[in-house]
């Protein structure tokens, strides 16, 4: 543990000192951002869906609930943007144990659909209420907290850093605590867990708050860092999708496999959407631009990221169900 | 006014028209071990689901310790002081054998250590120390059985519902299961255990309960149970049933 721990220590120096060095370059702090969201997401979802073995498809509705939360009183209210946050922590906790308290009857892929059904629910709703901008979505302007401007990219880049760093230290504790070894007991059989005297729902729910929590907050600094957000870009399916298939292909229920996982495939996708692969084999005149492989390249490809994620997530099912760190023999 | 450990009154279960198990009615006094019995599709496994919270029983009391647990749930039964094994074992598989059994022992243990220690004990007991850093699904069937054992007895039950705890086992693992039982027994647990295997069953029980298509046949000493002629057909496929 203190091994992980001294790991931990070491990423988030290195991911601290990246900025002085790399120096002002928004478009790689920016790549760097989405790396550590995701990273931090999926680690997120990973509480619930790799420990407790509940895998959530609708993940996107904490992140939303934090991300509308926060704008809607920054932008109606003036609230500060920490207390928006904190705001945004209590309604995804509130709408995390609503949920539990109904989907946790179900178990293994009718506790999937249901969470997904959830999170449309949400989505529709945040559609069509006035107050959350319906389908328009919401615009702030500038905004500034203690003084501080925070319309550049830095402290968002901090900020995700230390969510991601704050979910893998509750990761390590949960891991060897009472609730972690709960939580395992009950991916691995809910009905031994239940004999041994553990309280499914309170458990299950326990696991959800942490993981919705973590969630929102995340959705919160997205929120402020973008200073847009529409239903299409927080609380749409293909998110919690995406957090899953982060999680899925570095490998579920590890600690680092879902930090794996954002690290290789958010850059890949920035790749394929900017088309630096298409652009490269165009360039060393491996594929000719007007050839059809060189139109598809430059035409499809980029609007293929998903589906890419995609065929990575079949070949790790079939060739590396542990995901790309069950590779290096490591299950835990 | 009830003096015994675990009574059983009048339980019915109904699976929409079907009654696997009717009118069920026996007691278990402290420090008994009570042997249920019957054919395939008796009724046993249903009535240990019933008692242990897992299926709400259609009609009919259990009473535990003096109190009426009819509606509690699994978990809550647990933390009463009674504890199941399954007749298939449920190993938590990706977990090692130590932390499987800590997890039995943290229903009454208050730290990581205390479970330890608890589980530590527990898999002296049944003779898999060796066995402690493990994958439990790795373990071969005999020793998963072993496992089921030392899990439960870290819950540290008062009453032990064992189901078919030697199923499946040759007959060196199946001795080796009895005597753990024994020695639990000499300790001062008390025991209801389902089992196919009659030698087991009478070497074992102060008191047997027969059950067959759902309804209680018989109940006795070994002595009177095997003697029995209601029992001998059931067992045989006699005509009386037919």
């Amino acid at each position: 543990m203190n091994k992980q721990i001294a790991i931990i220590a070491l990423m988030a120096g290195v991911a601290a000192a990246l900025p002085l060095m790399t120096g002002e370059n928004p478009y790689f702090t920016g790549v760097m951002i989405s790396v550590l969201m995701m990273a931090a997401l999926s680690s997120a979802w990973n509480i619930l869906g790799g420990y407790a073995g509940q895998y959530s498809f609708g993940h996107a509705a904490y992140f939303g609930a934090g991300a509308y939360t926060t704008l809607i009183f920054i932008s109606r209210f003036n609230l500060n943007p920490l207390l928006s946050i904190v705001a945004g922590i209590i309604v995804a906790g509130i709408i995390a144990l609503i949920t539990g308290s109904i989907v946790f009857r179900l178990r293994g892929h009718y506790f999937g659909l249901a969470s997904i059904a959830v999170a449309e629910i949400v989505r529709l709703s945040v559609l069509n209420f006035d107050f959350t901008g319906g389908a328009q979505g919401i615009l702030i302007s500038d905004v500034s907290l203690w003084g501080f401007d925070l319309n550049s990219k830095n402290p968002f880049y901090y900020g995700m850093l230390i969510v991601l760093v704050v979910t893998l230290g509750i990761t390590l504790f949960l891991r060897k605590s009472k609730t972690g070894y709960y939580l395992q007991a009950i991916r691995e059989d809910q009905d031994a867990a239940a004999s041994l005297g553990i309280n499914l729902s309170f458990y299950k729910n326990k696991a959800l708050l942490i993981s919705a929590a973590l969630t929102s907050v995340l959705g919160s600094l997205y929120a402020v860092y973008i200073r847009f957000i529409d239903t299409t870009a927080v609380l749409d399916l293909r998110l919690s999708i995406e957090i899953i298939l982060t999680a899925i292909i570095g490998g579920v229920g590890t600690l680092w496999g879902p930090v794996l996982g954002a690290v290789l495939l958010v850059p890949l996708a920035e790749m394929l959407r900017s088309n630096v692969i298409g652009d490269t084999l165009v360039k060393f005149g491996i594929v000719s631009a007007s050839s059809g492989l060189g139109i598809f390249l430059k035409e499809n490809l980029a609007h293929a990221h998903v589906l890419v994620y995609g065929i990575i997530t079949v070949l790790c099912i079939l060739y590396l169900p542990k995901g790309i760190l069950g590779l290096f023999g490591r299950g835990k | 006014m009830n003096q015994h450990l675990l009574d059983i009154r009048h339980i019915c279960k109904q699976f929409g028209g079907n009654a696997a198990v009717s009118d069920v009615s026996f007691s278990v006094d402290e420090k008994q071990i009570i042997g249920l019995i019957g054919p395939n599709g008796a009724g046993k496994t249903t009535l240990f689901n019933c008692i242990t919270g897992f299926y709400p029983v259609t009609s009919g009391d259990i009473i535990f310790n003096n109190k009426k647990i009819n509606s509690l749930r699994p978990d809550q039964v647990c933390h009463s002081g009674m504890a199941r094994t399954w007749q298939t074992v449920k190993p938590l598989a990706s977990l090692t054998v130590m932390e499987n059994v800590m997890i039995g022992g943290f229903s009454v243990a208050k730290s990581i250590r205390e479970a330890e220690d608890i589980a530590t004990e527990q898999l002296l007991l049944v003779g898999l120390t060796d066995y402690a850093g493990k994958s439990a699904g790795s373990l071969p069937i005999g020793l998963k059985k072993k496992l089921e054992l030392a899990r439960v007895l870290a819950t540290q039950p008062k009453l032990l519902l064992l189901d078919e705890i030697c199923g499946g086992l040759n007959i060196t693992e199946t001795d080796t299961i009895l005597s753990i039982i024994r020695d639990i027994r000499n300790k001062g647990a008390t025991i209801v255990f389902i089992e196919h295997d009659m030698k087991a069953v009478t070497s074992l029980c102060d008191w047997i309960v027969v059950l067959n298509s759902g309804e209680k046949l018989a109940e006795g000493t070994p002595e009177e149970i095997t003697h029995n002629p209601d029992v001998i057909a059931a067992y045989l496929g006699g005509s009386q049933n037919a």
